[in-house]
């Protein structure tokens, strides 16, 4: 899952879905007369001259294997802390959800700090922290302004050595994990489809079941298997610190010396063996959930992060999602009024990717119908090439992403944490636009035929029970 | 440079030598306010047909956001067309100049760049956000949707079937539903009653007409603020934007809506929103809270931090989720608008443990009366908000965004300047008065949006209980 390889277009509304972010509570309602930075990108031209700041980033390897990279940029007044750290769902072995739940344990605190005063101190200092758990990592992050961050280094690397795992705060915090479940998942129309599309695209892999877990995992995760879990994963040769923003290299580097510098190695970090086997045919499920508008997801098993097919997928994405001149849009959305919203993009990890297809039926439109216009736009792009202005089109927009990567601290420390704990480098800016620009039409059409085949697709539909069903089968609970 | 590299030195053996106290345990150092625009970068000129700029150069990307905004919106429409400049906005979207909707969109995608149009409560924009150096190209775009939307009876047709159908999905969505039962419960019959997107039976009666003359009545440049932020400059810019927008003719301006009654509701009273499905419910509690350009909205605004807007540090999420595990997020907040909008506390928890976290919200309520903001909790809630404030300066297209916002409510143009200062000014006797006198935890309204079979044997002696339809 890659911010660049989305765009804010495709994917604004599944990224809560397929990250657990931990924030706040609900935001104040303000009206403000301001609208979204959206910003853009053009042809080769006036970016290839533009400065990519990650050419001034700066890494240190420690001795016990942690990386930390480094971006100073003073034209900023804040500075992006982010602890990426390579666990997530895929690495559970006995309770599903553990790396998330766990996630959450880390605030409830350690040694020296007691439970929530980690994120009450850097509120109280006007910082913004949160952390997420994906498939593939954990992220802890903290925004705030320079004079801060050496109690966010020192907090952090506090926890990692020191936590304190009791019964009483997993119990209480694993009640929390089950409502954010029942809000995020059980009680959604998209987080039931998501979780039962991955349940079907994968049979045998980790990446199956929901990062937040099954709910009987969540209830029954203990104390021991919480701490097992730390002390396999949460070691320094597992970790890699991103900053950016306003700061000093120097004197920070010193402050991480001192506190996760201390940590200790671990010889051998443990990972599923499990391949996901080659899919033989068309997958179908069907979710009862009391709804208006039905919902279609499907997927088709896709590579991995990195793999050279990543950018014609993307440009694949950006034909079919991208605006509101996109085929998608146009075709369910705007001509035929079938849908209220329809998105296809390729979302890649680290052991695999799946190209997903997200639809939103209107209400009183069939599922079956909003599925057949949907693959026929698939069809259409196996069967004829794109046009050479919808690919130059494709490709300015996403450049825009590109562009909107650097615009804060934030945004590129993510940046450098993503890219390093993937690709074990930092993909400069220059190497991005150049494998965008040599996407050519019959790459789209090619990775169209190679991956986005019938027969190797699963199909969720989310749709009201028929009359009676609830009755017979207890839908009320 | 060398000079640098010796402090940091120094600062660093300093650093290592003071290892035994570690940070959480030090008064927290001394913060240095960065000012909010730097300085000439910043500029404001007027059109001669009325027209207001605000330009904020920033050339760190070469890209730029650009937009007009109108200090008009829903809070001018009529309860019974609810919607309407929802509805205009979205057909603006759909053709202009010669463009229609799908060339319009086309212009846009081909630059890599967005557009939105967009209704608020009070206020309308138009934003375009592209390339710098597609500046020509993207004022064009402005330019044709602000001054020749072509308001087509057949897109107006589409926009109102897609409304009608995304009210309906929106049902879907508990939070949603929660929102607009509240909003009915406090503000039935006035527009605030009513979703900013209407309602079906508003939404029904839309249509192209309408549209164009909310637009004429709405879109005058005597009532309006261009906006441009990042790497343009404003000598080049000006008469560019002249050329774009200086034949937008100046109009009558239309009166504000009114205003809703000052106290509601009356009484506490319970609305139960029956979706016998759900396995968690959304609770929502409201009563009216204050205008945008209320004198005491800092003060407000901190109580409230303590409350509930401050994250892990509020005591409703102390109370509720560390304490309780009883949900995973709660909040609460101002809806700040023209006139006085809800002020609401926001939450989700399992089904039979609704009773426990409306005792405990209410309690909260009360505590907040009776033991207002400690001199601690200030501090904490003061520093919370100055560095968010802080934090939000780092992009030109944040603060611009900020500083038109003051425009749309008439707030003097320093403000974001003395925020801080007002912010820091701010004492536990100002925010004990503002938890006295904003906070009714009597006369409340509750909405519960679940199995109403479950909810309703928990609701005893808390208030009279309606239970309604999605």
């Amino acid at each position: 899952m890659h911010e660049t390889r989305f765009g804010a277009l495709i994917v604004a509304s599944l990224m809560s879905l397929l990250l657990l972010a931990d924030s706040g509570g609900a935001d104040d309602s303000s009206v403000t007369g301001a609208d979204d930075v959206n910003a853009s990108a053009g042809l080769l031209s006036p970016l290839s001259s533009l400065e990519d700041p990650v050419d001034r980033m700066l890494e240190t390897q420690f001795e016990n294997g942690l990386r930390v990279l480094t971006l100073e940029d003073h034209a900023t007044p804040v500075v992006s802390f982010q602890l990426w750290v390579r666990v997530g769902s895929r690495d559970e072995s006995r309770y599903t959800g553990l790396a998330h739940l766990f996630e959450h344990m880390m605030f409830k605190g350690s040694d020296n700090i007691p439970p929530e005063k980690h994120a009450q101190l850097i509120n109280a200092r006007g910082g913004r922290i949160n952390a997420f758990t994906s498939r593939d990592f954990t992220v802890y992050l903290a925004d705030v302004t320079s004079e801060t961050l050496p109690l966010v280094i020192e907090l952090e690397a506090e926890r990692v050595a020191n936590l304190d795992i009791s019964q009483e705060t997993l119990d209480s915090e694993r009640q929390v994990v089950l409502e954010e479940r029942r809000m995020r998942t059980e009680d959604r129309p998209m987080g039931r489809a998501l979780e039962a599309l991955m349940a079907l695209t994968y049979t045998a892999h980790p990446y199956r079941w929901p990062v937040i877990g099954w709910r009987s995992d969540v209830e029954k995760a203990t104390v021991e298997a919480c701490r097992e879990f730390f002390d396999a994963y949460y070691v320094p040769n597992n970790m890699v610190i991103a900053i950016a923003g306003d700061f000093e290299t120097g004197p920070t580097l010193d402050v991480i010396r001192r506190t996760f510098g201390k940590l200790p190695r671990a010889t051998r970090i443990p990972r599923n063996p499990t391949v996901e086997p080659v899919q033989t045919g068309e997958r179908r499920a069907i979710v009862h959930f009391d709804l208006r508008a039905p919902v279609l997801a499907a997927a088709w098993p896709a590579p991995a992060s990195g793999h050279v097919d990543g950018e014609a997928l993307d440009v694949l994405s950006t034909i079919l999602s991208a605006g509101r001149s996109s085929r998608l849009y146009r075709r369910l959305v705007y001509d035929e009024e079938q849908a209220l919203d329809a998105e296809g993009g390729f979302w890649e990890m680290l052991e695999s990717g799946v190209f997903y297809a997200f639809a939103t039926a209107r209400p009183g439109v069939s599922i079956d119908r909003v599925e057949r216009l949907f693959m026929e736009e698939i069809e259409r792009l196996q069967r004829e090439p794109i046009g050479q202005d919808e690919l130059d089109k494709a490709k300015r927009q996403m450049e825009v992403g590109l562009v909107n990567g650097l615009a804060t601290s934030h945004a590129l420390a993510s940046r450098i944490g993503r890219e390093v704990s993937t690709f074990g480098r930092v993909r400069p800016l220059a190497e991005r636009l150049a494998s965008i620009q040599a996407v050519t039409v019959e790459d789209v059409q090619r990775v169209a035929r190679t991956y986005l085949q019938k027969d190797k697709r699963s199909v969720v539909h989310v749709i009201a029970a028929p009359p009676g069903f609830a009755e017979q089968n207890g839908a009320g609970r | 440079m060398r000079g640098r590299l010796v402090i940091a030195a120094a600062v660093s053996m300093l650093l290592a030598l003071g290892c035994a106290t570690p940070a959480w345990e030090q008064p927290p150092p001394p913060t240095q306010d960065r000012p909010v625009v730097q300085e000439g970068m910043f500029h404001r000129a007027e059109l001669d047909n009325g027209l207001e700029l605000l330009v904020l150069e920033d050339h760190r990307l070469p890209r730029v956001t650009l937009g007009v905004t109108v200090r008009r919106g829903e809070g001018v429409v009529s309860f019974d067309q609810a919607g309407l400049a929802v509805f205009t906005a979205e057909l603006m979207r759909r053709g202009a100049g010669d463009w229609n909707a799908l060339e319009l969109s086309r212009a846009v995608d081909e630059l890599g760049a967005s557009l939105s149009i967009r209704a608020g409560w009070d206020s309308m924009s138009v934003g375009v956000a592209g390339l710098s150096r597609d500046l020509d190209a993207l004022l064009e775009i402005l330019s044709a949707v602000i001054l020749q939307p072509q308001m087509d009876r057949r897109e107006a047709d589409r926009t109102r079937a897609e409304t009608l159908a995304q009210l309906e999905k929106a049902k879907d969505d508990p939070g949603t539903l929660a929102r607009w039962h509240l909003a009915r419960a406090l503000y039935d019959g006035h527009r605030y009653g009513r979703p900013q997107a209407g309602v079906p039976e508003t939404v029904e009666t839309l249509d192209a007409k309408k549209a164009r003359s909310f637009y004429r009545s709405v879109f005058v440049p005597n009532d309006a603020i261009f906006y441009a932020a990042g790497d343009v400059d404003m000598a080049s810019l000006l008469p560019r934007v002249g050329v774009a927008l200086g034949a937008w003719e100046r109009g009558e301006v239309l009166p504000p809506g009114p205003a809703p009654p000052e106290q509601v509701p009356a009484a506490r009273k319970i609305v139960i929103v029956d979706r016998p499905d759900l396995v968690q419910a959304r609770i929502i509690l409201g009563h009216e809270g204050i205008a945008r350009a209320n004198p005491d909205r800092i003060a407000a605004s901190l109580m409230n931090t303590t409350l509930g807007g401050g994250g892990f540090s509020a005591r409703l999420m102390e109370t509720l989720r560390a304490e309780a595990g009883l949900t995973y997020a709660v909040g609460s907040g101002y809806g700040l608008r023209r006139h006085p909008g809800p002020f609401v506390v926001s939450t989700f928890t399992r089904v039979h443990e609704v009773r426990r976290v409306l005792d405990l919200t209410l309690e909260e309520l009360e505590r907040m009366q009776q033991d207002p903001p400690s001199e601690d909790e200030l501090a904490a809630a003061r520093a919370l908000l100055v560095g968010r404030f802080s934090l939000g300066l780092e992009t030109s297209a944040a603060v611009l965004g900020a500083l038109v916002n003051l425009e749309v409510y008439r707030l003097p143009p320093d403000s974001l300047d003395t925020y801080r200062g007002r912010i820091r000014a701010t004492t536990t006797e100002d925010t004990a008065r503002m938890a006295r006198q904003l906070l009714h935890p009597d006369r409340l309204v509750i909405v519960l949006v679940g199995p109403a079979e479950a909810l309703r044997p928990q609701l005893e002696q808390l208030g009279p209980v309606e239970v309604v339809e999605p």
